[in-house]
Parts: C-alpha cells; sequence; structure tokens
C-alpha cells in the first residue's frame, strides 16, 4: 500500500479507516458545521479529538487548499482524505462533506420559501453566524499564539522567529483589514515565509548535527 | 428538450468557474451572480440574495450556493448536474497536486513549504472570520457575540464546538431581545 510508505518515514498513531469510516466522519462534520467555519470541525475531529493529522500537516493542508483553484473546504477534504487512504478518502471526504448538507440546503430552501420574514429565524441564522465567526476566531489566535510564542522563544534564530511573527500578522492585517485579495497577498507573502522557514530549518539541523558531533 | 438544453448550459457555466475558483468559493460568487442572474435568468436577483443567506446559515460549505442555483434553474437534475460541474474539475487539480505533494513527504524543502505556511495559514483563517463579520451588516452584537464565543473556545477548548455555537446563538438573540 502506498500509505505504509509514507507511514515508514514519519511514524504515526496506528491508523486504520476505511471508505465508509472517513464518509460518516465527513458527513458528520459536513452536517454539524452550522454557519460555515468547516474547517474549525476538521481541525476538531482529525486533530485535537482523533490525532490522525499534527498541527502542521493541518495548517499546510489549509494554507494549500486556499491557493489552489476550488473550494477551499473541498480541496481540504481532497488533501486530507488522500492523505489518511488515498483516492478512496479523497473521494469519501469529499462525497461526505457534500451529499448530507446538499439534501439539507436544498430542504432549507423549499422551507425558506413558506417561512421567508419570520423574525426568530432571521435572529437564529444571524447569532448562529456571528458565533460561527467566532469559532473561526478561536482557532486563528490558537496557531497565531503557538506562532508569536515559538518566535518569541527562538534563542539563536531571533530573526527566523520573529520573521514569522511579522508574516503572520501582516497576512491578517492585509486580508482581514485592508482586504486585499487573498490569492496575490498570499503569493507575495509564501516566497518570504517559505525562505525563512527553508533557511531557519537548514541552521536549526546543522545545530542539531552540531550538538551531535 | 429545453431540460436537456438548460442542463448542458449550466454544466457550461459551472465547469469553467471551477477552475478559476482560486482563493474559494467565495472569489466566483460575483461570476456566478452575473451569470445566474444577467446572462441566463435562472434565478432573480431577490432568489439570488436568498439562495446565498440560505447557504451561509445551512449546515456545509458555503459553496453550495452553487448547487441551490442548480437546483432553483431545472429541479434535482439540475442540482446534480453543477454539483459535479463545479466541485469534480478542481478536485481533480488538486487531487493530482496532493499526489507530488505526499510523494516528497520527508525532503528538505517538503517540511519548509509545511512550516512556512503555518503562520500563512493562521493569519487567513483570522482574516476569514473578519470577513464574515465585516460583510452583510454584522453590528457591535455580532462582534460582541464572536469574541465571547471566540474566548470561550480558548479558555474551554475541550467542549464540543457545537456547545459554543449554541450558545452564542442564545446570546446574540438574548442581546438582540434586551437592546
Amino acid at each position: 500500500m502506498k500509505t505504509s510508505a509514507v507511514d515508514a518515514t514519519e511514524p504515526r498513531p496506528p491508523f486504520s479507516a476505511g471508505f465508509a469510516e472517513l464518509f460518516l466522519l465527513f458527513s458528520k462534520i459536513g452536517l454539524s458545521s452550522f454557519g460555515g467555519g468547516v474547517s474549525v470541525w476538521m481541525h476538531t475531529a482529525l486533530v485535537e479529538r482523533r490525532g490522525w493529522l499534527d498541527e502542521t500537516e493541518f495548517s499546510s493542508a489549509l494554507a494549500l487548499a486556499r491557493i489552489m483553484p476550488g473550494v477551499n473546504i473541498i480541496n481540504l477534504a481532497v488533501l486530507i482524505g488522500h492523505r489518511l487512504i488515498g483516492l478512496s478518502g479523497a473521494v469519501a471526504a469529499v462525497l461526505g462533506l457534500l451529499v448530507g448538507p446538499s439534501l439539507i440546503v436544498i430542504a432549507a430552501a423549499i422551507l425558506y420559501r413558506r417561512f421567508a420574514g419570520v423574525t426568530i429565524l432571521d435572529v437564529a441564522l444571524a447569532g448562529t453566524a456571528a458565533s460561527a465567526a467566532g469559532l473561526l476566531i478561536g482557532m486563528g489566535v490558537k496557531s497565531g499564539g503557538r506562532i508569536v510564542r515559538r518566535g518569541l522563544a527562538s534563542s539563536g534564530r531571533t530573526a527566523q522567529g520573529v520573521g514569522t511573527i511579522v508574516i503572520f500578522a501582516a497576512t491578517f492585517v492585509l486580508v482581514g483589514v485592508l482586504r486585499l485579495p487573498t490569492v496575490p497577498t498570499v503569493l507575495c507573502l509564501a516566497p518570504c515565509s517559505l525562505a525563512l522557514a527553508w533557511f531557519g530549518g537548514r541552521k536549526a539541523s546543522m545545530e542539531r548535527n552540531d550538538d551531535g558531533g | 428538450m429545453e431540460d436537456s438544453r438548460t442542463l448542458l448550459a449550466l454544466l457550461v457555466v459551472f465547469a469553467p468557474l471551477s477552475l478559476v475558483s482560486i482563493g474559494g468559493g467565495p472569489a466566483v460568487f460575483a461570476e456566478m451572480q452575473h451569470e445566474a442572474v444577467v446572462v441566463h435568468g435562472w434565478v432573480t436577483q431577490q432568489q439570488f440574495g436568498d439562495l446565498f443567506a440560505i447557504s451561509r446559515a445551512a449546515p456545509g460549505p458555503g459553496a453550495l450556493l452553487a448547487t441551490l442555483i442548480g437546483w432553483q434553474a431545472a429541479g434535482w437534475l439540475g442540482a446534480l448536474v453543477v454539483s459535479l460541474a463545479f466541485f469534480v474539475p478542481s478536485s481533480i487539480v488538486v487531487y493530482v497536486a496532493a499526489c507530488f505533494w505526499n510523494r516528497w513527504r520527508g525532503s528538505a524543502w517538503h517540511s519548509a513549504i509545511e512550516d512556512g505556511f503555518v503562520p500563512i495559514a493562521a493569519g487567513l483563517v483570522l482574516a476569514g472570520a473578519f470577513a464574515v463579520l465585516q460583510s452583510g451588516g454584522a453590528g457591535p452584537l455580532a462582534w460582541g457575540t464572536a469574541f465571547c464565543v471566540a474566548a470561550w473556545r480558548l479558555w474551554r477548548p475541550n467542549f464540543h464546538p457545537f456547545i459554543a455555537l449554541g450558545l452564542g446563538a442564545a446570546l446574540f438573540g438574548f442581546g438582540r431581545a434586551i437592546l
């Protein structure tokens, strides 16, 4: 199997899930993600609860999913499904995210035609959307906090640590506050961030070699 | 005959949109609105706005707006055709990229790319939250609710997000009632 070769290079908790289990899990994620923010639910289910992916794998998949064509969440499902069990995993994850929610959303459209303009419904929808944005903020602050802590603690590699914090802050301000388009902004920031990670990683591995020798 | 022509038109409109939607579904919502409302008249402007609100509030990806347009234009078959046209082409591109991506796992530049994208992803997640809160006339109450939910989530990360979502919606409703 293809995944066994991958596991050999990078040890991970014992993982055994088939098409059906992945389909059901992603259906559950899709159906519980009211008001958007599907990525938060994926993070909770896959990283926090099951430990099938680590933080770095999830974050990089999230960033890759955003710069490739297609809906971010669907792309993320393709990447994660493929990472876990290959082609059938990607198909199971995407179908799980789409089939159940499609039926619900069409049912909702039918109902909405009948009950449009009912105030309590509108308030519930708006409240749910605001709370979902809050979940996103929580997720961003959590990984942002980790970046800042690690950046400040990186003794001997201060430039890299501070640079990483600057990249994080710049991404948020440019896209979130100044509302610049995502793709060009990421294409400008990514080379800087990748260079930092490349040279920082090389320096770190050289230091490790020095310690060993 | 009319039906199959509509289905074909849906396919022709949504398949290319799938491949140019770089940055996510919302990147092509404007183009989707133009094709569906102005060019083909599958939905009215009012209907488009309603379908957008429904797709945002219902569970699942917000991009199910595309599926809803297909459903409005040509029923269940339309929903199916649009779903395939809009979600499959981009997924194939991403799948091929993922194959290469995993093959090079473990190499130095692979880890550099993974680490390098971490701060950008974190910034984009926060930016996405702010974009939602800035759009659609969300007032101070929405911002307050969002920050309360975020604080609760950071304080008690082990609670299922569903609980935070329910409490947040209740808080928002309570705030709306007394303000």
